[in-house]
């Protein structure tokens, strides 16, 4: 207890406010900008604030899961397809501006859910933290069938990509 | 041991949900479009992840380890996406989706 008494908001919520801003900035500018390239940064830097986002509630494994997945993988396989299939890597896009049937569209949905709010029960109980070693015990116990399919669906996926970019099929 | 409010969390995603919806609907570059998947799929993820945080008892777990498979599914999807990317460069030397019209690659 400090000497200014109990602060309005605690130091999580500010942290979550601050990650959340930055969250919806970064997705939001990573659509909006025209350069494919700052398109990639501006998503890299998204994951990066998801993954601190599940540092913020206590999940660690997922924090570097996603950060060794999302914004180490998934952004150099966006940056390799950019590199890929354009001859200059720095090129602008041909605006689309914003199209108002889809604006619409979702912030419809955004409201929708957002409702939901109001049908959660009012927990204002704390968050328990995800341990790894309780975590890694689930994923190999109760839920060890979802990480079979998810390595059967990847060995499918291998081969379905390399099928699609075989050479000599025209 | 902290004590954040859910109803940010499910803001913050619907938020994100909507703004990847918006992405998958008008842009029109292939690769825009797979980004665009991406953010929404990982509003989606954090809903489970935050969901499985404030449950008490074993159910909580479930939404870590859902989660994680979640990451590899969207990893795995990102691979097929651009596979079909290269395929669709190579036929028909553009990325466009409004040029995609044909289901055969």
């Amino acid at each position: 207890m400090s000497v200014l008494g109990e602060p309005a908001v605690s130091l999580e919520e500010v942290a979550f406010l601050i990650l959340a801003a930055v969250g919806l900035f970064t997705a939001v500018s990573a659509l909006l900008v025209r350069e494919l390239v700052h398109t990639i940064m501006w998503i890299a830097l998204f994951f990066v604030d998801i993954s601190a986002i599940y540092f913020l509630l206590n999940a660690p494994f997922l924090g570097v899961l996603q950060l060794g997945v999302y914004a180490g993988a998934v952004t150099v396989l966006l940056l390799f397809g950019v590199m890929l299939t354009r001859k200059q890597i720095f090129s602008r896009e041909a605006t689309t501006g914003i199209a108002p049937a889809p604006l619409a569209l979702a912030v419809v949905t955004f409201i929708f859910v957002v409702t939901a709010v109001g049908e959660l029960p009012q927990s204002d109980q704390t968050v328990h933290s995800y341990d790894p070693t309780l975590l890694s015990q689930n994923l190999f116990n109760v839920n060890g069938p979802w990480l079979l399919l998810l390595g059967l669906l990847m060995l499918g996926a291998v081969a379905g990509s390399i099928y699609l970019v075989r050479e000599g099929r025209e | 041991m902290t004590a954040l409010p859910l109803a940010g969390f499910v803001a913050l995603s619907s938020a994100l949900f909507a703004v990847g919806l918006f992405g998958i609907l008008t842009r029109r570059n292939f690769i825009l479009v797979l980004i665009a998947i991406e953010i929404a799929m990982n509003a989606a993820i954090l809903n489970f992840v935050y969901f499985g945080a404030f449950a008490s008892g074993p159910g909580g777990l479930t939404g870590g380890a859902i989660a994680v498979v979640l990451i590899g599914f969207a990893a795995t999807e990102v691979a097929v996406g651009l596979a079909i990317v290269l395929a669709l460069n190579r036929l028909k030397g553009t990325i466009n989706v409004a040029q995609a019209n044909e289901l055969k690659l």
